[in-house]
């Protein structure tokens, strides 16, 4: 593979879509796939990305004076100044803990948490050098769904509460053989639907980072709790999971830069399941450079996962998200941008004052040619819109004991467990067919005319399983609230093109600062 | 004489509902544990009914979607070819 092309240009869609398809075909069979070929190595990959961290960072720029202040360094700025000796691992985790046992009783961004010592246990444990002490000292917030040993998992609902797994789910394992802490499960949405909420009930818990004082505004969902542990400064960056739009949603709605990456890139054993054939893993953080970092640790192959073995190993997400080096702000490959029909035309005046900045911008960063308003793929609204392209049928297999045992512990999600019940075979085929000829015409169609699209949901890219990255561009006041609050962009793109996504929000934070701006905190 | 087929009657909302509670009944699942009608309850019958009919009915609009049978996505070709080994089972 050559290193100065980024993989989207690499790899066969015929070979995306065939995968697919084989995701859709083996749903129902899942439980009884075969694991990986017997002796591979459990996290295939996985030391050769701590490394590639190691190198990417090693003249990584440290804000003046941000170590003053633990939980204001960015991921990146974390790793380097701990290796450079200048902040000690310990002094992270407690100015996290410090913030967290002051504000996260208003924000309650956390469903659990380990204490104090047994954090600081967890550090003098790590190795002070080399591969696994990559995340040395990195405060991290995984959404509640995913499996921990230390700590209840619990999936915002009812369904699982008091639940305590005996093992990490893969990605957190990850985080923490790469030297990265859990410092809380973070609150989300019941069974990965909605804004969080207390368990059964509709009341929210946690609140937007950016209205820190009432629930108003929302913090988005269902990575509500990681969105807002990030953003408001009580972990550097966190794991959500995104069926439909839940990574990149809150992350939006919070001033985060978050991406869902390609289906399969990152290994799903020991999430809490919604959806065989959407649910995607995805890293949320401040900037470009630390969702890099972060989904660097955590896509590679699992045995525990078939959906992420055979795969085009992860290229270097660090280098893609390292701002180019040049005179002007440059993405790192030529790239053809386009815009979402009426994306510049919406009600919102503000919304559209802050997009068409982003274009002008765009149209001025080296190597990027935007090509204008994008045409739809034949029949999109049939192949996005419901019921083609939902997924009923998803959720209501993984839970039919569950609902026997009280339908009531389902909360306000109740429907959409038990839809699929009512959804005949003929549908669910159409609903797969119908999945298979819109990934086909995204590639063919859409991404034909560009390379990344500007997008409004994120729908159609979920069902396909395309990556998606949204980063802040601006703030707004809000109507409702009158709060200022942040603005994000969303960008998608073919197969495995995470780099380039990357690679233009790196070029965009280059000459921006949205992306630094830090919400008030609580009136405590 | 052969009667010529006419489209049935639409069903109506109870006929639905009743089918809905049928399908329910027969996996085993008791939704009668809901209250009837309650908007300060996290989900009731009546919201949990409208629902179902909501998505029986787009059984409806996928029924009318049709793929040309004759189309095929297209696939990798020739295929890569790797032998199936007893270590991989």
């Amino acid at each position: 593979m050559s290193a100065r092309e980024p993989q989207d240009r690499l790899v066969s869609r015929r070979w995306f879509v065939e995968r697919m398809a084989w995701v859709s075909a083996v749903a129902a069979g899942s439980a009884g796939l075969p694991a990986g070929a017997a002796g591979a190595d459990r996290r295939a990959g996985a030391g050769e990305a701590r490394a590639r961290i190691g190198r990417g960072l090693r003249d990584v720029a440290v804000r003046p004076g941000v170590q003053q202040d633990p939980t204001e360094m960015t991921l990146a700025e974390t790793v380097a100044l701990v290796r450079r000796g200048l902040v000690r691992p310990e002094e992270v985790v407690e100015a996290h803990v410090d913030r967290i046992e002051r504000f996260d009783g208003a924000l309650k961004a956390y469903a659990d948490r380990p204490t104090r010592g047994a954090l600081l246990a967890e550090v003098g444990r790590t190795p002070s050098d080399g591969p696994d002490a990559a995340l040395r000292g990195v405060c991290l917030a995984p959404k509640d769904n995913f499996y921990t040993a230390d700590l209840l998992t619990e999936g915002g609902s009812l369904v699982y509460r008091g639940f305590r797994p005996d093992y990490d789910a893969t990605a957190v394992s990850s985080m923490r053989a790469a030297g990265g802490l859990v410092v809380g499960k973070a609150q989300m949405g019941n069974l990965a639907g909605g804004r969080a909420q207390v368990y059964g009930t509709t009341t929210p818990t946690t609140r937007n980072a950016w209205s820190p004082d009432d629930d108003a505004y929302s913090p988005g969902g269902s990575s509500s709790g990681t969105a807002t542990a990030v953003a408001a400064r009580l972990a550097v960056a966190g794991l959500g999971t995104q069926t439909g739009g839940s990574v990149i949603g809150p992350g939006n709605r919070q001033g985060l830069t978050c991406i869902k990456p390609t289906f399969g890139r990152v290994s799903l054993h020991g999430v809490i399941p919604l959806s065989y054939t959407r649910d995607h893993v995805g890293s949320m953080a401040r900037d470009a450079l630390d969702a890099a970092i972060l989904l660097q640790v955590i896509a590679h192959p699992d045995p525990n996962d078939p959906r992420t073995l055979g795969l085009p190993p992860a290229p270097d997400f660090v280098r893609a998200a390292t701002p180019f080096p040049g005179e002007s702000p440059a993405v790192r490959w030529p790239t053809r941008v386009g815009v979402w029909p009426g994306y510049l035309e919406q009600d919102d005046g503000a919304v559209n004052a802050l997009r068409r900045t982003l274009v002008e911008r765009l149209v001025r960063t080296g190597n990027v040619t935007v090509v204008g308003e994008v045409s739809l793929p034949d029949q999109w609204d049939e192949l996005t819109g419901s019921p083609l392209g939902g997924s009923h049928g998803d959720p209501t297999a993984f839970f039919i004991e569950a609902l026997r045992r009280d339908v009531r512990d389902f909360g306000d999600r109740l429907p959409r467990f038990l839809n699929g019940m009512l959804q005949s075979a003929d549908t669910y085929v159409k609903v797969q067919q119908a999945r298979m000829l819109l990934l086909h015409r995204m590639q063919t169609q859409l991404f034909s005319q560009c390379d990344v699209v500007l997008t409004e949901g994120t729908g159609p890219f979920d069902g396909t399983g395309l990556p998606v990255l949204g980063m802040p561009i601006g703030v707004q006041t809000d109507e409702g609230t009158g709060l200022t609050v942040p603005v994000g962009a969303t960008l998608a793109a073919r197969p495995f093109a995470e780099e380039r996504l990357f690679a233009v929000a790196a070029a965009w934070q280059a000459v921006t600062d949205h992306h630094r701006r830090r919400p008030p905190d609580p009136s405590v | 004489m052969k009667r010529t087929p006419v489209p049935p009657p639409e069903p109506t909302d109870e006929e639905l509902d009743r089918y809905i509670l049928t399908r329910y009944a027969l996996l085993g699942i008791d939704v009668s544990v809901l209250p009837e009608s309650d908007a300060d309850a996290p989900m009731d019958l009546e919201r949990l009914l409208a629902n179902g009919r909501s998505i029986l009915r787009q059984d409806v609009e996928a029924a009318n979607f049709t793929i040309d049978p004759q189309f095929n996505l297209p696939v990798p070709h020739p295929a890569p070819f790797v032998a199936w080994t007893e270590a991989e089972q």
